[in-house]
């Protein structure tokens, strides 16, 4: 019954061991979340950090609306459920349930010996904290008890119960207290098949009953999709992508969520592509096959990837490979397969192969393809034959960092323009530049960012598409027959609308020069200190003090246990709008002024660094920059850990 | 058909020699075990009391003198006396001992701590040296903390050396799963609820265990009141027996019995305990 807020939650072990990394979610009032991942991935860390069991080392943690970083355990009205039951051995299941209620007080008010209230001089009620009395206890363990059909073993202790009873009562014992929060941690995994699935759909019931937010952990992906309301995969304590199982099953945001979700795995191929005319070529290495897909298809994919030289992992699952004769015959992509083996499943028949005719179709290389085909369906071993590849299905991840290369949200429009006495001309329109972006005229490309693109301006436009993107707007826009995607918070009508551009965030790369867009962050290094006989604690940057607030110093000394804040060294973010040119504080050499037409900074160094300021005065030589220490960005430089 | 009979035979008789040289084995071992007992038992109903006046290696004849005499002649040798000084001294240290132990285990077992490894590395090594190595050290503590002649002074050594024997009960405690304290935790626990609710009741065997060595040893100890009790009154009962005369074995032997009985009956008592492992189903291994 409350909405949980992680924060840049980290878990650094003393040895420098990180466990979990920089982990921010929002998980809703009522939601059924499922950390997800391969062993040591930092999912079952972070689910004791949300209980307690284990202290975080930096970030923030909310339960409704408080910070339970310091907080016991018992104080953060959760509830867990572990992987080994944890039942207490020398109680009976009664009183296994009852145990959380009796370590817990409940408000009501002073009474006397026959339960009549007392009252003060003033004629009120006394609020006292009282335990609960038998009855309410026998009551509370009772309708527990019938929730998960346990009634009749109340008296028994637990070694004289099944695996599953014993998980029920685990589960009593955490929904008798009627907890804000439910953690389960990998619970079903000591059951065998059958009652695992048996208790997976109990589970989900009780999630529907209790109307209490779920926060469930396991490494089976299978529990994961059929669980979840929405899914965190983990790996190596980083987390990979939070989704809706749908749309992790169908947007994966990296080769891994694709591998690791859906049986059987994602076939992945290497290849190239090459964009020809509105056609799109795909090369799949090692072998000769070779396919087209409509270029449509793959508006999103940066335009790098599409020169026929960087390689890609290209992935289809398995049930967007087909073997069908009729659907073969109708398809446009179509490659060779060489039959090795299948396996037959009942209601379906999986047909490994191998693209590369010389591959043996067993080994997980790039050239094997495992196919989904109908049941008791025979396939001569060593056969050749045509499969036809779903286009729409298709998956593209970049070979090196193994992200997807088609997002969901592209980060950059990249566009032709060209650059002539101060106009920039891109998509047939001719808007003038603002100071600060003036270049040398040449031809070459404008990369805008989807978050540049603003609604407001004089570039007319088309709204064509809305598509939500977890909560964010991907506006589909049409400006003289290009295409252009622009972000937004709210569906727009589709028609015409007006739009502009954040200049600050463009890049152009033309022949007469490049423009950079303005940093969205200053960084400085510093040191924390404190003045012993004020008590007041300041960061420390290039001999300037800047007093910091309770919230600041706080977090610095709660990341830092252990090792000496005073010893450390952070660097101090903040942006544009956040420092302010003053007559004293850090000493700066103003560079220059940039001008963005409705917006000027001033572009500084300190040392070696160079800052942007929001300023409105043209300014020269020596400035002084006061920031503003409420909204600074710490992070401590030897762990890189982002404290604030 | 045949051949399998004699095969069946054979295997037959060669367990039945097996059993025989085992149970041979097992009978001398035990006559070896039991013959110093016996013999002090015999020693002890000797009628002559004196050791000089054996009829070769047993006693002449035989008599309950010795058991008289040793609870009704309390003038020069008061055994009742010491007999109720050493269940003292035992049982209170006995109990500060056995508090002691299982607090250090269970800060060992379930708390991190720094120089943690450090001190259990210590103790261990300290607990390698045999006790009296320290006597003379102790002996000067003693004088210092003018605790000489006193049984407090005892009861404080005993028990402050009995957690030097931690690492078993610590081993036992380690055995419980650590996530039954995580769910009392989370249930509302205190780490003092957790340790008097839960690992105490689990560990009950392992108590007994850790009780018993911390009651026999001062139960049976020579160097330390023999050193520190200077008070024929104070004396434990190892001490008191040592004073006695030379002509006095019988009654000797009859005192080194009589000590032995609370011992044996407290064994019997507990055994059980030492032997039921703890029940099992608290967590699925």
């Amino acid at each position: 019954m409350a909405n949980l807020s992680l924060k840049h939650i980290y878990k650094v072990y003393p040895n420098g061991a990180k466990a979990v990394n920089d982990f921010n979610m929002q998980i809703e009032d009522k939601e059924f979340i499922v950390f997800v991942g391969p062993s040591g991935c930092g999912k079952s860390t972070t689910l004791r950090m949300i209980a307690g069991l284990e202290p975080i080392t930096a970030g923030e943690l909310k339960i409704g609306d408080v910070v339970v970083n310091g907080m016991e355990p018992k104080d953060r009205d959760i509830a867990m459920v572990f992987q080994n039951y944890a039942l207490y051995p020398h109680m009976t299941i009664f009183e296994n349930i009852a145990f959380g209620l009796r370590m817990r007080k409940i408000p009501d008010i002073k009474r006397d010996k026959d339960g009549n209230p007392v009252l003060d001089k003033d004629g009120k009620e006394i609020p006292v904290m009282r335990k609960y009395n038998k009855q309410e206890l026998t009551e509370k363990v009772n309708e527990a008890a019938e929730i998960l059909g346990i009634t009749e073993y109340l008296k028994r202790k637990p070694k004289e119960m099944s695996g599953g009873q014993r998980q029920r009562v685990a589960l009593g014992r955490a929904i008798v207290r009627q907890p804000k929060v439910m953690l389960l941690d990998e619970p079903l995994s000591n059951l065998d098949a059958k009652l695992r699935t048996q208790m997976r759909s109990e589970i989900v019931k009780l999630h529907k009953k209790l109307q209490t937010t779920f926060i469930y952990v396991t490494h089976d992906q299978v529990e994961a999709m059929t669980m979840g309301t929405r899914i965190v995969v983990m790996k190596d304590g980083f987390v990979k992508q939070i989704d809706t199982p749908k749309n992790l099953y169908k947007y994966p945001a990296n080769k891994f969520v694709a591998g690791f979700i859906g049986t059987p795995q994602m076939n992945f191929f290497e290849g190239t592509l090459k964009k020809v005319g509105d056609k799109v070529e795909i090369d799949f290495k090692y072998s000769d096959a070779k396919i087209t897909v409509p270029y449509s298809r793959l508006s999103k994919t940066t335009p790098q990837y599409l020169d026929g030289t960087k390689t890609v992992y290209i992935g289809f699952r398995a049930e967007d490979v087909t073997l069908d004769e009729d659907k073969v015959a109708k398809s446009a992509a179509k490659i060779k397969v060489r039959i090795s083996h299948s396996e037959e499943l009942g209601t379906e028949t999986l047909v490994y192969g191998d693209i590369n005719m010389d591959g043996d179709g067993f080994a997980e290389t790039s050239t094997r393809v495992i196919i989904k085909s109908a049941g008791f369906k025979e396939y001569q071993p060593d056969a050749v034959m045509e499969a036809a590849l779903d286009i729409d299905a298709i998956h593209l991840f970049d070979e090196d960092t193994e992200e997807s290369i088609m997002p969901r949200i592209p980060e950059y429009n990249y566009l032709d323009c060209e650059i002539k006495g101060g106009n920039i001309s891109f998509v047939g329109v001719k808007p003038g530049l603002p100071e600060a972006v003036k270049c040398a005229d040449g031809k070459g490309e404008l990369l805008l960012p989807v978050s540049a693109v603003r609604f407001d301006g004089d570039i007319k436009a088309k709204v064509t598409d809305n598509e939500n993107v977890n909560g964010q707007i991907l506006v589909t826009l049409d400006v003289n027959g290009n295409r252009l995607y622009a972000l937004s918070d709210k569906v727009l009508p589709v028609g015409d609308i007006n739009i502009g551009v954040d200049y600050k965030k463009v890049t152009i790369k033309t022949d007469g020069g490049i423009v950079t867009p303005m940093p969205e962050v200053n960084g400085l290094d510093g040191t924390f200190v404190t003045d012993k006989g004020e008590k007041t604690y300041n960061l420390l940057i290039n001999g300037v003090k800047i007093k910091a607030p309770a919230e600041v110093y706080g977090k610095m000394f709660a990341a830092t246990t252990g090792r000496k804040v005073y010893n450390s060294k952070f660097r101090y973010e903040w942006g544009p709008y956040d420092i302010e040119v003053s007559d004293a504080g850090i000493e700066a050499e103003a560079v220059r002024t940039l001008d963005y037409g409705d917006e000027k900074f001033v572009e500084c160094k300190v040392g070696e660094e160079t800052l942007y300021v929001k300023c409105d005065k043209a300014l020269s030589g020596r400035i002084y920059l006061a920031p503003d220490a409420g909204k600074v960005g710490v992070i401590e430089s030897e762990r890189q850990i982002k404290i604030v | 058909m045949n051949s399998a009979k004699v095969k069946v035979a054979k295997a037959k008789s060669k367990r039945v020699l097996d059993v025989l040289i085992t149970y041979c084995i097992l009978i001398v071992v035990a006559f070896i075990f039991f013959f110093p007992c016996l013999w002090l038992i015999l020693a002890s109903f000797s009628k002559s009391g004196s050791i000089y006046s054996f009829d070769g290696f047993f006693p002449a004849e035989y008599g309950f003198d010795a058991f008289k005499s040793l609870f009704t002649d309390t003038v020069m040798y008061n055994y009742p006396r010491w007999f109720l000084n050493t269940l003292f001294i035992a049982v209170m240290s006995c109990i500060l001992g056995t508090l002691l132990t299982i607090l250090t285990a269970y800060c060992m077992s379930r708390f991190r701590f720094k120089s943690r490894k450090a001190m259990m590395k210590a103790t261990l090594l300290l607990g390698m040296f045999p006790s009296f190595m320290g006597t003379i050290a102790v002996y000067l503590i003693m004088t210092q903390f003018n605790l000489i002649n006193q049984q407090w002074g005892l009861i404080l050594i005993y028990s402050a050396q009995a957690p030097m024997g931690y690492m078993v009960q610590k081993g036992f405690f380690d055995t419980i799963p650590y996530s039954i304290d995580e769910a009392a935790r989370i249930d509302g626990a205190s780490n003092f609820t957790v340790f008097v609710k839960f690992i105490l009741p689990l560990s009950k065997p392992m108590l007994v265990y850790t009780a018993l060595t911390s009651f026999t040893w001062p139960w049976s100890d020579f160097i330390l009141p023999k050193m520190l009790l200077i008070d024929k009154d104070l004396y434990t009962v190892a001490v008191g027996l040592m004073s006695l005369g030379e002509t006095e074995f019988a009654r000797f032997a009859a005192g080194s019995i009589f000590i032995a009985i609370p011992i044996i009956v407290l064994y019997f008592c507990l055994v059980k305990y030492m032997i039921n492992g703890m029940a099992a189903g608290a967590v699925k291994e």
